[in-house]
């Protein structure tokens, strides 16, 4: 009989120590020309956004191109973007966990501050949006001197919740599974200063069994914990459209609906920053092309989910019998906004279909090339469902177009540049793979007696 | 392998003869209601039977091994599928007591309906029945073909074979839930629509075929019909899946419901209007406690995901669940004043409990009850677990 | 200069390496190679009776509890206690501030409805659940931080914190002998036992890295400054040129005057004989405060009133005339002035005239007919009376002798 399988965690047979070596190099040795090169190129898409929120801010949000029909423009469809970016990061660390899928341990670490930047990278789009962001203080309850509290019953109060919940818990889950490879940093340098830092950040653990055994209790639980909250944040995003009256943002489906597009948009970033990566850093024996070959399989499994929801909210404008929803859905396929619409359904339903081929699987050039498509694809999801949906509502008098000024493609392009600048600076200075979590599940790492290999 | 008792058989067609005899009396007393009623029971076979099928592709497709020793069970539950051709027949009888919009004078003097009508018509709708049987039929005669081969053959490559299999069922388990729900339970009231009303559906089959699955690998276990060697750690993960599948019910059906709520638009609210208020009020609250409340608590505590009792408390009250679920969905068209129940409802239940415990018996006869050719099991007993997610 | 910078940087660097050890013996360490062969080891420690001894490993090894005899963590009442907390202090908060302390109709919805309350509820459900699980992991259960154990800057730390398995054994043990330990670990297959001594100073009065005075320096350094920019810039700066566009902006404000309208106002008033719901129509309305007929004020001089004027009061007039009605508000100096109500004029006018204005307006202040209702406006002048009287107290006022008025 033969054996069943699994995926071989790590390709190089290699020693606990050598592994340590390799992840750690990164925060023990000066920065290749690759990362400088990198880093440059960040800074510079930042410094752009920078520019071109100095002038937002000195102008006012007059600068951008929202106007009378389309209020949300690219503001709010960067925030639903990167928010959506988030959602991988927390589903590899906290569904799949539950799910014991091993392969996970290698891009956990990864993906999970990829959710911490992704996010905090969405939180600004509000803050600017709100036009005086130094006044945000007033999106929380607090008791104020003029008696008012905020209103419970919006749903854009929900995400001031939702999203700073789940910055605060993604951050503390990180930092959570981060303390034992700092402990491990610790007791590793040599130099004082370090030593100083990484005592105070890993707490003094001292990978003492007694507390292990609440750590990993604490672990599960905040897996428990992350699951519904990861499916919370994109539901309640969701209901800021779908709890109004607009025709093509009222419809039911739409928080499993963006649920399944946050993750299928956060994987196909995660895999495009980790194709990346592993070539930039030199783990491509830890970051493996089994992983690629398990996030395309989960990229075509969400992708097909948005598909499905995309035929539905069709099916459904038609079987609605009701003239207002069909003129949006028609008006998405082949209005003036025709050409959006179908880049979002070939590169969200098309292109990933290819992933059905083992051989396109296994192809980087090919992978990296779907996976760039899908990000794109996604970002024209939001696209769509705002400007579409607002440009022509139930009064022809008030129809308008919409299109983007300078200095909103700025702040875009700003926004991929501050999270490349905090991933390339996570990479620099943190283990950007879980050591504790890889070393447990590899082979002849556990007591034998548990294991029937 | 041991051999479930002959006195399983004969309780199970006595349930089945006794509940077809109550369906059948109901028939005479109140032909629409009787119809009614019969919706509700289909849809609830469909819900075991196709959701069994979509629960044995699962284990395919995300290379699961700790379910493996059980997913024979749901095998023969899914065993069903080829019997949804009979139980379909009267259904195609009852169009004009179930469904408005297969009269013509109404579709004429109602714009909407005439719009609908393409899709909503007797020669298709009848179509669209057959067509989803015959599509899970085809499945279920490829994967179980496959795994049961695998006993004698032992061969790796029929694994692998069901996998591909099982990722091209789910696609198709998804598409032709959605149009079950929307034909035979939606559209008793043509006017409304939802477009999370198959993933609703889907999500109360899920719970529905799981809790199934549970009860039955509890009782078998419990009566010394499954390997020795299964432990508390496989049954929590068994339990730990069918609570998050019914939380992700509890989702779903809030998300509908906030959405109606909230945006409260005439075309959709009043759906829920008539559910909210008066009697069915009462029955939707009970669903929210019944199918979602007490089962969380219940299941919430690791230990309580270990013992056994519990378990099998919790199988058969979501099963009861899912069951209220589908009357919330469907009998409220018939009667929107006020909620009622009598005995033609117990008629429904005793067949559904009759008819799988004769599909059950005819299979555990003829089929091993674990797949002892899977290359997977030798993993799933020898498996070792994270520690449990519980409060204490 | 850079030269001085450096030798500093190293001194500092050498400062924070390594603390001094003394003679006296911590206890006793092994390192094993295999996890085979540190759970048969940690079985036979725990069967030999000993209690203050631990397990090291780069990792959770599984099985490691049982061999230990760890009862099981009590971590999920922890999380389910404060779950449950986060959930009923949501609502109670939702309930209390729109049910009850701030009604306002939204979307002709509930002030208080369960459904739209429930995202708010989940989320701080989950926080206070997250935020305790890891405050109890790591602060209650685990003890830490501790930022000076004598197992640090061990090479048995070293060692266990990368890929080698070990078990320590505290000399704090009752059944602690060096000798007969050290045997046993040998014996159990250890390939090196050694002996960890405590620090030369004593443990407690080690100054852990944190509360070192450079590392404090420093953050109170930045908390300083946060504090001083964040003042200078929403005090200041936002209202110094450049960046005071928002409040000079080219274009017509509500609150400013105008002249592009006959009456002067940059606010437009709806058409004549607007009635708002729920509001009766003034008859004095636009007449000059000559004119007006004068009424009492009909509100009793109650607590609840006063509450009410306050709140009202608070919300409506503060932002211009001040908490106490002395005209320091935040907006003196880039607005037209607002008058005190502490003046002769006003404290000498009838309550009638009071309310006029409020309905009226006068000036450049608008009218508050729309935006405060009848028994608001009488409330509100309750207030601004006892306001007065508190700027302006007789002798009579002060009670004497505990004889409260």
């Amino acid at each position: 009989m033969s054996v069943h399988k699994e995926m071989t965690l790590v390709t190089e047979r290699t020693s606990f120590q050598e592994l340590d070596n390799v992840v750690f190099k990164p925060t023990e040795s000066k920065p290749t020309i690759k990362w400088y090169i990198s880093m440059g190129i960040s800074l510079f898409a930042l410094s752009l956004g920078v520019v071109s929120l100095g002038y937002t801010f000195y102008y006012g949000i007059g600068m951008w191109g929202n106007n009378n029909p389309v209020g949300w423009g690219f503001d709010i469809i960067n925030f639903v973007f990167w928010i959506g970016i988030g959602h991988a990061g927390t589903l590899i660390s906290a569904i799949l966990y539950l799910f014991r899928q091993k392969w996970r341990t290698g891009i956990a670490r990864f993906a999970e501050a990829m959710t911490i930047f992704a996010v905090m990278t969405a939180g600004i789009f509000p803050l600017i949006h709100v036009g005086r962001p130094w006044l945000a203080g007033y999106l929380f309850p607090y008791p104020n001197q003029h008696n008012v509290w905020v209103n419970f019953n919006s749903p854009l109060l929900w995400d001031v919740f939702a999203v700073s919940t789940y910055f605060l818990v993604s951050f503390l889950f990180w930092g959570l599974g981060l303390i034992p490879d700092i402990a491990n940093l610790r007791e590793r340098t040599t130099s004082g200063i370090k030593k100083f830092f990484y005592t105070i950040l890993s707490f003094g653990w001292r990978n003492s069994n007694r507390h292990w055994q609440h750590y990993e209790k604490a672990y599960l639980i905040l897996a428990g914990l992350s699951t519904p909250l990861v499916l919370s944040v994109h539901t309640i995003v969701s209901f800021d459209f779908a709890v109004s009256v607009l025709p093509g943002w009222h419809t039911t489906i739409f928080p499993p609906y963006f649920v399944a597009g946050a993750v299928f948009s956060g994987f196909g970033m995660v895999a495009t920053v980790l194709i990346i990566l592993r070539k930039v850093f030199d783990l491509e024996h830890i970051i493996t092309k089994g992983h690629l070959d398990k996030m395309a399989k989960i990229l075509l499994a969400t992708g097909t989910m948005v598909g499905y929801a995309y035929g539905m909210e069709f099916f459904m404008a038609w079987y609605s019998g009701n003239t207002f929803e069909q003129f949006v859905f028609i008006n998405r396929a082949f209005g003036p906004y025709s050409w959006s619409y179908w880049i979002m359904v070939a590169c969200n339903v098309g292109f990933p279909q290819l992933f059905w081929f083992k051989k396109v699987r296994n192809s980087i050039p090919m992978m990296m090339a779907i996976v760039i498509l899908v990000n794109v694809g996604m970002w024209f999801e939001r696209f769509v469902i705002i400007v579409t949906s607002l440009h022509r509502d139930f009064l022809p008098a008030s129809w308008g177009m919409y299109a983007p000024t300078m200095y909103d493609i700025g702040i875009f392009i700003g926004s991929f540049g501050m999270f490349f600048t905090l991933v390339l600076l996570f990479v620099r200075v943190m283990p950007s793979i879980s050591l504790t979590e890889l070393k447990a599940v590899l082979p002849g790492s556990q007591p034998s007696h548990h294991h029937h290999e | 392998m041991k051999k479930l008792p002959g006195k399983f058989g004969t309780i199970a067609a006595l349930l089945l003869v006794a509940g077809v005899v109550l369906i059948a009396l109901g028939f005479f007393a109140d032909k629409q209601r009787a119809f009614f009623n019969y919706i509700i029971m289909y849809s609830f076979i469909v819900s075991i039977a196709v959701g069994s099928l979509g629960i044995v592709a699962l284990e395919y497709m995300t290379d699961a091994q700790w379910s493996t020793p059980f997913r024979r069970i749901s095998e023969f539950l899914s065993f069903g599928i080829p019997f949804l051709l009979l139980l379909a027949i009267p259904i195609v009888f009852g169009i004009h007591d179930l469904y408005h919009w297969s009269h013509k004078e109404a579709v004429e003097a109602d714009p909407i309906l005439q719009g609908k009508a393409p899709y909503l018509n007797e020669g298709f709708f009848i179509i669209r029945l057959f067509a989803m049987i015959v599509l899970w039929l085809i499945f279920y005669i490829l994967i179980i073909r496959n795994s049961e081969k695998q006993d004698e053959t032992k061969e790796y490559k029929l694994l692998t074979r069901n996998v591909k299999i099982s990722i091209g069922f789910a696609p198709v388990l998804m598409i032709s839930l959605t149009i079950t729900a929307i034909d035979l339970i939606m559209s008793l009231e043509p006017h409304w629509f939802s477009t999370i009303f198959g993933v609703y559906y889907f999500a109360g089959s899920a719970v529905a075929a799981l809790s199934a699955m549970v009860f039955l690998s509890v009782s078998l276990k419990e009566n010394g019909y499954l390997a020795s060697e299964l432990t508390d750690k496989q049954f929590h993960s068994m339990s730990t899946l069918l609570f998050g599948m019914n939380v992700f019910w509890a989702y779903i059906a809030f998300s509908q419901f906030l959405l109606i709520w909230y945006a409260d638009i005439p075309e959709e609210t009043f759906w829920l209007q008539h559910r909210i208020h008066g009697s069915w009020g009462v029955v939707s609250l009970a669903l929210l406690f019944i199918h979602f409340v007490i089962p969380f608590l219940i299941l919430l505590p690791g230990r309580m995901k270990e013992n056994r009792l519990t378990l099998k408390t919790m199988a058969i009250w979501l099963l009861f669940a899912h069951f209220l679920d589908l009357y919330w969905l469907v009998m409220p068209n018939l009667n929107k004043e006020s909620a009622f129940f009598s005995w033609n409802e117990i008629g429904s239940l005793l067949f559904i409990a009759g008819f799988f415990m004769l599909v059950f018996k005819f299979k555990a006869d003829r089929t091993n009850l674990t797949p002892i050719g899977d290359p997977k099991l030798e993993q799933a007993v020898g498996l070792h677990l994270h520690p449990d997610i519980s409060i204490d | 200069m850079l030269k001085k910078l450096k030798e500093k940087f190293v001194e500092i660097d050498g400062d924070l390496r390594l603390e001094e050890r003394s003679n006296e013996i911590y206890g006793v360490t092994a390192v094993f190679e295999t996890p085979d062969a540190v759970i048969e080891a940690a079985k036979k420690v725990a069967d030999s009776g000993y209690e203050k001894w631990d397990v090291n490993t780069p990792f959770p090894i599984h099985g490691m509890d049982d061999a230990m005899k760890l009862k099981p963590t009590k971590l999920g009442y922890a999380t389910f206690t404060f779950g449950t907390i986060g959930a009923l202090s949501a609502l109670a908060m939702i309930a209390y501030m729109s049910g009850f302390d701030y009604k306002n109709i939204i979307g002709g919805k509930p002030f208080f409805a369960l459904p739209p309350s429930i995202p708010i509820t989940f989320e701080l459900t989950i926080l206070l659940a997250a935020l305790f699980t890891i405050i109890f992991t790591l602060v209650v259960f685990n003890k830490l931080p501790k930022m000076n154990h004598p197992l640090m800057d061990t090479d048995y730390m070293r060692r266990v914190s990368s890929e080698a398995f070990g078990i320590f054994i505290s000399a704090e043990d009752k059944k602690f002998n060096p000798d007969e330990v050290i045997g046993m670990l040998k014996s159990l297959g250890s390939s090196s036992v050694n002996l960890v001594y405590k620090f030369a100073t004593d443990e407690d009065k080690i100054k852990t890295p944190i509360f070192k005075p450079a590392f404090l320096g420093i953050l109170a350094g930045t908390a300083v400054l946060t504090a001083v920019l964040t003042y200078i810039i929403l005090n200041y700066a936002i209202y110094t040129v450049p960046f005071d566009w928002m409040t000079n902006q080219p274009k017509l404000n509500p609150q400013k005057m105008s002249t592009l309208f006959a009456d002067g106002f940059g606010m437009r008033t709806p058409v004549e004989g607007t009635v708002a719901r729920g509001f009766k129509p003034y008859e004095s309305y636009g007449k000059p405060d000559s004119l007006i007929r004068i009424i009492s004020n009909p509100m009793p001089f109650t607590k609840e009133v006063f509450e009410l004027g306050k709140k009202k009061y608070d919300t409506y007039c503060s932002p211009c005339h001040g908490n106490y009605g002395k005209a320091d508000s935040r907006l003196n100096g880039q607005f037209p002035n607002p008058p005190t109500l502490h003046s002769d004029k006003i404290r000498n006018w009838k309550d009638a005239n009071i309310y006029h204005v409020i309905v009226n307006g006068q000036n450049i202040m608008p009218s508050y007919a729309k935006q405060i209702n009848e028994n608001e406006r009488w409330a509100i002048v309750h207030y601004i009376r006892a306001l007065q009287r508190s700027q302006n107290a007789l002798d009579s006022d002060i009670p004497v002798d505990g004889n409260k008025k």
